[in-house]
């Protein structure tokens, strides 16, 4: 075999001067480039003040993130489980498949309630997006959309439309209509374009807006009558998986994850990061605030679910075990919040106990991953969608 | 090799700082907290009320019998 190792200079016209060079890649805001190296060092001090040198900057960005775990530290007094040794554990669960929806073609990828807690929406590989009432599992509508792989969908709070999206890079919105002779996708509004992949969306308190999470490694806030972007999020250092608005009463702020294996939280009216957290092995890949709003939780590749408290700024418990070995898929909490459900890559979904951080049941039906998990509105059940091309709806 | 994006540095130094900045709270007093709004709140999860889960309509009230 042969062991020389060869130096490949790639030649060719650069991107910024246009002049015939060796080039070497450069990434600007995800996107790659081909600069030679004078452009590529231009670029490298582009907005640097006197004295400050990208060396500065990053041993700037090093020095605060220590004297933020010291700060953190600081009020490090207790842990949840200890706490938690006083509270009763848990009876025994029966909890069963009550309802399974059939009728994607391929895997299903997202799934969200209407809150009349009877309708879903669930979008799949196979380019479409289907409204179902999950108690008698009609279908009630059903959408093809242009692209494959609609990643993400939503049921607007009036019952009244639905977004959805994914390969496309875009948010569309269609209303609903219950007139047999109305084709829906003649109504479609395209709300948001991001530069890679729909990867996340959900409204906000009313139809009129609605927030979207890309792979281009932003979140955005959109107004749906006019498709105007009203706020963009940027902080993230790679794709942006997951999102989730907190409960209204809680404030203005909304929280993401991402494959830079970072949670962060939000202020959608200044646009401004105001959180991070940065305590997951692997690519974030579901995020839910905890019912109260002091707290959220979050489900990674690195096959753990983490709870996170707001207040205290810190990471407070993980919900792991050896036997656990693929990724957590989807998390979302009971209506009281001391249960916490997770679906993963093994096929199964795992109920913890938020407060002992111990498994109290695990579900098995589907057969193939659990992409996506969500409790019903009043807590009565939670449904599942599944790459074995169904949803299933458990209590 | 990627080169380093100065306004993104820029914008994770103003974060953090940001983030310094926040109140936080000792976590004994906030866990606590957590812990009396799930006592609260318990009540209602039918996931842990068997008495209620009886008039959840996602459960069968009744069994099918065949007849053969």
């Amino acid at each position: 075999m042969c062991d020389q190792t060869f130096l490949v200079n790639v030649f060719g016209s650069c991107d910024k001067c246009f002049k015939q060079r060796a080039l070497r890649p450069v990434f600007k805001k995800s996107q790659q480039l081909s600069y030679c190296s004078i452009c590529a060092e231009i670029m490298a001090t582009d907005g640097l003040h006197e004295n400050e040198t990208l060396a500065s900057l990053k041993s700037e960005a090093e020095s605060l993130k220590g004297k933020l775990e010291e700060e953190r530290a600081k009020l490090h007094d207790v842990e949840l489980h200890q706490v938690a040794e006083r509270v009763e554990a848990l009876g025994q669960f029966v909890m069963k498949t009550r309802r399974t929806l059939k009728g994607h073609g391929n895997k299903v990828l997202c799934m969200d309630w209407c809150k009349d807690k009877r309708r879903i929406v669930s979008s799949s590989q196979d380019g479409k997006v289907i409204v179902w009432d999950s108690f008698t599992t009609n279908k009630e509508h059903a959408v093809t959309m242009p692209c494959t792989w609609v990643m993400a969908c939503a049921y607007a709070p009036s019952g009244c439309a639905i977004a959805c999206g994914g390969l496309d890079n875009k948010c569309s919105v269609y209303p609903l209509t219950f007139d047999k002779n109305e084709n829906m996708a003649a109504k479609k509004k395209s709300v948001a374009m991001h530069t890679n992949y729909l990867s996340a969306c959900s409204f906000t308190n009313s139809d009129m807006q609605i927030l979207t999470a890309s792979g281009d490694g932003t979140c955005a806030l959109w107004d749906v009558e006019s498709g105007q972007l009203l706020q963009s999020f940027h902080g993230h250092g790679a794709d942006v998986l997951c999102l989730d608005l907190a409960p209204s009463e809680t404030g203005n702020t909304f929280v993401s994850g991402g494959c830079d294996k970072k949670a962060m939280v939000w202020d959608m009216r200044s646009g401004q990061c105001v959180q991070a957290f940065e305590t997951h092995e692997s690519d974030i890949n579901s995020v839910r605030y905890y019912p109260s709003g002091d707290a959220f939780a979050s489900g990674s590749d690195d096959a753990t679910c983490r709870l996170y408290d707001l207040r205290a700024d810190r990471e407070v418990a993980i919900y792991s075990k050896e036997s656990i070995i693929f990724g957590a898929s989807s998390v979302d909490f009971s209506l009281s919040g001391r249960l916490l459900f997770a679906g993963y890559n093994d096929y199964t979904i795992n109920v913890w106990d938020v407060l002992k951080g111990s498994r109290v049941s695990i579900l098995f039906g589907h057969e193939n991953r659990v992409s996506t998990l969500r409790v019903s509105p009043d807590g009565t059940a939670f449904c599942s969608g599944s790459w074995d091309h169904t949803l299933r709806v458990w209590a | 090799m990627e080169v380093w994006d100065v306004p993104q540095i820029k914008k994770e130094v103003e974060s953090l700082k940001y983030h310094l900045a926040f109140t936080r709270e000792m976590s004994f007093k906030t866990i606590l907290e957590t812990l009396m709004w799930i006592e609260d709140a318990i009540p209602k999860d039918l996931f842990l009320n068997p008495d209620l889960m009886k008039n959840n309509p996602w459960v069968e009230k009744g069994k099918v019998r065949i007849l053969i």
